[in-house]
């Protein structure tokens, strides 16, 4: 097996019309597009329409993409933006937050290997957090988290709130590092 | 407190139990076929629901604009369906024609000398038209979704 083709190869090849780098774009960063739209809330039918169009975005982008190593962030961040616009269009009133100016300072954790190391920093943390975090990364709801944990269902949402701020620091100590 | 949707989303995606569903994969792999080489983008300038009646099943009114080129799209949902009735200015003269585009279906429409055209029975969803005239590059909307 060759090895794979990187980012930075696979969006000048695409743009000049080679569907089997499009394909290899989509392997590598649907799934975590999808997860991404998912993430935001979206039931499945809105999450394929965010995706879809995430890859529409990029079609129309193909040639202008300023970092196109970049590229595997840049969809995951559009495709968030749509995920947003939708759930705005779903809801009448002005949108919770902005959606134009996205810095994203979160989105590389979605990159390369970061799932991986994510894990890995998730087995790191003390308990409650290593068994909220696994159990809401399996769609369990607040109540069953809550019943699980033994936790009061109103504690739920501030301890994953907690949680998260922790694997945001290990995480952020990690890329320090290296 | 949105960033903690990175790290959800990161989470759920390892924990591989809300794997992304073969068919958006497939529709994102075909979309690939909606590509124009060299086609110029127009942008949308807003929307406006007609008459001002919000969730009524009127039209949808989206004006995109390029140099040298405007798109005025009315946007029509009933039984499911979408029919776009459009207009292009200035008007392109002869052998223009428009392609009116969904992931699943294309159709391909001659514009009238006065720059209008019209297509229906679309699917619902991502939708956008591309307007091809002798001696120009194409003209492609940026993409919208039209559901119910």
């Amino acid at each position: 097996m060759p090895d794979p083709r990187q980012p930075a190869e696979l969006l000048p090849a695409a743009a000049s019309g080679d569907q089997s780098a499009w394909n290899e774009l989509e392997a590598r960063f649907g799934p975590r597009m999808w997860a991404v739209a998912r993430a935001c809330g979206l039931n499945e039918p809105d999450a394929a329409d965010a995706v879809q169009g995430a890859w529409l975005r990029l079609l129309e982008h193909l040639h202008d993409i300023s970092n196109p190593a970049g590229v595997g962030a840049w969809l995951a961040t559009t495709t968030r933006r749509e995920a947003l616009l939708l759930i705005r269009k779903a809801k009448p009133g002005p949108a919770p937050f902005d959606v134009t100016h996205d810095p994203d300072p979160e989105s590389a954790v979605l990159e390369a290997d970061g799932n991986r190391m994510l894990w890995k920093t998730v087995s790191t943390l003390k308990e409650p957090c290593r068994s909220l975090l696994t159990l809401v990364a399996s769609d369990l709801g607040s109540r069953q988290v809550a019943v699980r944990l033994g936790l009061p269902i109103g504690s739920v949402g501030p301890t994953r709130a907690r949680c998260l701020e922790k694997l945001r620091t290990l995480i952020s100590l990690q890329e320090t590092v290296q | 407190m949105i960033d903690d949707e990175y790290f959800l989303a990161a989470l759920r995606l390892a924990s591989g139990h809300d794997p992304v569903p073969a068919y958006v994969s497939t529709a994102a792999r075909q979309a690939f076929a909606l590509r124009v080489p060299h086609a110029v983008t127009a942008l949308p300038t807003g929307y406006t629901a007609a008459r001002g009646v919000r969730g009524a099943e009127g039209p949808q009114l989206v004006r995109f604009v390029t140099e040298g080129l405007t798109f005025d799209l009315e946007v029509t949902i009933g039984d499911g369906l979408i029919d776009v009735a459009g207009q292009v200015s200035p008007p392109p003269g002869e052998g223009c024609h428009v392609d009116v585009r969904t992931p699943h279906l294309t159709l391909t429409r001659p514009v009238a000398t006065t720059g209008q055209f019209a297509a229906t029975g679309l699917p619902p969803g991502w939708l956008s038209v591309v307007c091809h005239r002798p001696g120009h590059a194409p003209v492609q909307t940026r993409w919208v979704r039209v559901r119910p």
